[in-house]
């Protein structure tokens, strides 16, 4: 719908600090995978942007849907 | 499962030699034979019929032409001249001459009694193998019956040219008394009809005698490919001491509906002696046919899509089904299995009535008891048929006031979903008929029959007939020709007729006239019912519609099988398929078929808008309705749910209060619709991020959190604005976030 703003900040609403990157697992059909996804890093809250859901991470699930 | 295999290896025409070479004493291959010359290839073309018939200067002169009296254009317009096809290989080919094998010489040595054709093509074979050959003549000339069909002068070159390789001994004016004269390994006597036989019975193949093989055949030609296939026979018992007859062309099993392939008068001179010229010859070529069973093939939109024919589908299909089994291309199928229709048509079209949508739906099932189906292909659907047997918008009752049925009403989840006035007039209309007509609206099962969730679609069928049983099993009235398939094929004891033959019987007249001229679309789930069609028919003309009838056997608009999520650019290619039949506007009597069109631009029609004057204007012209998106087909369920209790039942009906008010733009409307996302959902998860506060903060101050539903996640951004919530977007992923 709209353009990510790539590097934009995101704050944690529960604990008020910013998001990092961190290696996030992934499952899907019996795989697991995984990849760097902005995470809370007390609690653990996660965000993922609708590029990369629409993107690579499309791509993976069809690809698994074909296995 | 294998099942399906024999099946098709018993039943399945596809492999079947065309009517043409299975006449051919020589079984020419005569589809590649046309390919070549299509292709203007006469040299390959004249190399294969060489290879095929030994001597083709002289075959090419003297055969009767088996193939044309067999050829199945015959039917339509003229046989295709294969015979005047294969002179013309002859003519445009500069070298002629015999191929050269190179193999290391045998030892064994084979006499043959008589130099006819039969002879004189086993001796082809052989000496090109490397075998001594010796060939007993008692007349004074070779070639036998050939010589009432042409000159010596003609034909002697001939064989001699075919021979220039390598050669064999003949012995002329010699008559053979007993076979022990013979010194040689094996023996074929090609004596013919009125020459010595030796004792042995008058049939073509190996003799009870080891080493001895006989020849077959009436006409020269016939003879000729009988010596040809000897030689075959012959080695084989040279090889392995085996005495096997000859393998011979088989009738075909083959059978084509003339009707399938239009008139296409040849363009050529079909006078005796003429020779084509090259043009002639390639557009005589491409009349043929190249006959082959391939009627699914045509039909089926899954086969087209995939370009692969149902022995190629089983194989891969049971490689998905059960990996490791077997060594395939590794080509996984499952994608495949939950593209069909099941819709019908290749049991259809199918010569042999092979049903390749029920073995795709058997193994659906397979798959998903395995837990291999992806569950993505059917969450939405299945959802979707949870909703329609809630309480948010499902009602079984009696008639309002009755304490029994004649009749119930089983108008199916996506008719009130596409437009809940066709219901609520078509219920009115019901129970001004037969008052005791009671109501069955909710969903079928059929979206777990087609996930393969056998008890889960058990489970549906046990709460239909359960209603029905209460009801007093009453004959049921069905809208939608899919409930009506589902009830025959798994609730046999519930009888029931479509809603258009009971109209049809009625005599109704319809509330208005139309001025229109439309295309019937048929759904596929109407195909096998004449009655219904029909009554369609009738009833559309007492509106005054104009009716165009589709030149094609009856198909799915692409919504069977809710293969959509599935296989998206299937779907797509379907719809666009078959919105290209007509240039009109449909007709149809099926919601999906309705809704499926429109949602794709393509004008169509429910039968219930033209009877019960349902979106006609005031010049009796249908007026275009467009399609509801998934959340406004759940809204047209709910409301429908309210309306009908409220007017025919005199209950007031609270629909389920919204839990937050959500603010969302057209533009957002519309992708949520295309992505199959529910506000519903969206609004749990915004429910669950204010109540546990687990959500980022963007820098404009805007929200986004997630949650699972089912088994999808959805992600949503949002603000708080005024008393509700302001969406900004949503998205949904399949995979799911580990810990
Ligand atoms: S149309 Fe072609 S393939 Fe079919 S029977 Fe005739 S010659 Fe043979
Ligand atoms: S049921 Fe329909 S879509 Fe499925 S295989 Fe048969 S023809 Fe094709
Ligand atoms: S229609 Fe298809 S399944 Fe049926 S015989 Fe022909 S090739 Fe085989
Ligand atoms: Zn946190």
């Amino acid at each position: 719908m709209e353009k990510e703003k790539n590097n934009e900040e995101l704050i944690c609403f529960r604990c008020q600090i910013p998001l990092v990157l961190e290696k996030t697992f992934f499952n899907y059909l019996d795989h697991t995978f995984f990849t760097d996804i902005p995470t809370c890093p007390k609690c653990k809250q996660k965000y993922i942007p609708e590029s990369l859901v629409k993107g690579r991470m499309a791509e993976v699930e069809k690809e698994l849907e074909d296995k | 499962m294998r099942e399906f295999q024999k099946l098709l290896q018993q039943d399945c025409l596809r492999d079947e030699p065309p009517f043409c070479a299975s006449a051919c004493p020589f079984n020419l291959d005569i589809r590649d034979f046309i390919s070549k010359t299509q292709r203007g290839s006469f040299s390959t073309a004249f190399r294969l019929y060489q290879n095929t018939v030994g001597f083709p200067e002289i075959v090419a002169q003297i055969c009767p032409a088996y193939c044309q009296n067999v050829c199945i254009r015959q039917e339509r317009d003229e046989s295709i001249a294969l015979k005047k096809l294969e002179q013309a290989s002859i003519a445009y080919t500069k070298n002629k001459r015999p191929n050269r094998y190179h193999l290391p010489k045998k030892r064994q040595k084979v006499a043959i009694i008589g130099a006819g054709l039969a002879g004189l093509g086993c001796a082809l074979r052989l000496t090109a193998r490397k075998y001594e050959v010796v060939i007993y003549e008692k007349t004074g000339q070779i070639g036998g019956g050939l010589k009432d069909l042409m000159t010596e002068e003609e034909y002697l070159p001939l064989i001699e040219e075919q021979f220039i390789h390598d050669k064999y001994q003949l012995y002329l004016n010699q008559r053979i008394e007993t076979l022990d004269e013979l010194e040689a390994d094996a023996i074929f006597i090609a004596t013919g009809q009125s020459g010595d036989h030796f004792g042995f019975e008058n049939r073509e193949g190996a003799t009870e005698k080891k080493g001895v093989f006989f020849f077959g055949g009436q006409h020269p030609v016939e003879k000729l490919a009988s010596g040809l296939s000897m030689a075959a026979a012959i080695e084989g018992y040279l090889k392995s001491d085996v005495m096997r007859d000859p393998v011979k062309p088989e009738p075909t099993r083959l059978k084509m509906d003339p009707e399938s392939f239009p008139i296409q008068e040849p363009q050529i001179n079909l006078t005796e002696n003429a020779i084509l010229t090259q043009e002639e010859a390639i557009a005589e070529a491409k009349r043929c046919l190249k006959c082959q069973c391939d009627a699914c093939l045509r039909h089926c939109d899954l086969m087209k899509f995939y370009g692969k024919a149902p022995k190629r589908i089983e194989e891969e299909v049971e490689i998905t089904i059960h990996p490791g089994t077997l060594d395939g291309d590794g080509t996984v199928a499952t994608r495949l299995i939950a593209t069909c229709n099941h819709c019908d048509v290749c049991k259809i079209v199918c010569p042999q009535g092979i049903d390749t949508g029920l073995f795709l739906l058997q193994s659906h099932r397979a798959m998903e008891e395995k837990g291999a189906m992806p569950w993505v292909f059917h969450e939405f659907w299945l959802r979707d048929m949870e909703f329609s047997n809630s309480e948010d918008a499902k009602i079984y009752s009696l008639a309002p006031g009755s304490t029994k049925a004649n009749f119930m009403y089983v108008p199916g989840c996506r008719l009130g979903g596409s437009n809940p006035e066709y219901v609520k007039a078509s219920y009115d209309y019901l129970l001004k008929e037969e008052k005791d007509t009671s109501l069955l609206l909710s969903c079928c099962g059929a979206p777990a029959l087609w996930a393969g969730d056998i008890p889960l679609f058990d489970s549906v069928l046990a709460d239909i007939k359960e209603a029905w049983q209460s009801f007093g099993q009453p004959q049921a009235i069905f809208a939608c020709s899919t409930c009506q398939r589902i009830f025959k094929d798994h609730l046999p004891e519930i009888e029931g007729l479509s809603l258009y033959e009971f109209m049809d019987a009625k005599n109704f007249e319809p509330a208005g006239q139309v001025k229109e001229q439309l295309c019937v679309f048929d759904p596929c789930q109407a195909a096998g019912h004449a009655e219904m069609q029909k009554a369609v028919r009738n009833l559309a003309a007492k509106t005054g519609l104009i009716m165009e009838e589709k030149d094609d056997v009856i198909k799915c608009c692409g919504w069977g099988g809710q293969v959509q999520i599935a296989n998206p650019r299937y779907f797509d290619g379907v719809v666009k398929s078959r919105s290209a039949d007509s240039d009109l506007g449909f007709l149809t009597y099926c919601a999906n078929c309705r809704d499926v069109f429109n949602a794709d631009n393509k004008e169509a029609h429910h039968l219930l808008d033209l009877l019960f004057n349902l979106n006609i204007d005031e010049e009796n012209k249908l007026k275009r309705r467009k399609t509801p998106g998934p959340a406004l087909n759940r809204l047209h369920r709910r409301t429908l749910k309210r309306d009908l209790l409220e007017q025919f039942f005199g209950e007031r009906w609270e629909m389920k209060k919204r839990n937050l008010k959500l603010y969302i733009s057209d533009q957002l409307k519309k992708k949520l619709d295309k992505e199959m996302i529910l506000p519903e959902d969206l609004e749990e998860v915004i429910t669950q991020a204010e109540n546990s506060g687990a959500k980022v903060v963007h820098s404009d101050g805007a929200f986004s959190a997630y949650l699972i539903i089912g088994q999808m996640t959805y992600w949503v951004k949002y603000r708080i604005k005024d008393d509700g919530f302001l969406l900004e977007n949503a998205y949904c992923h399949r995979m799911s976030i580990g810990d």
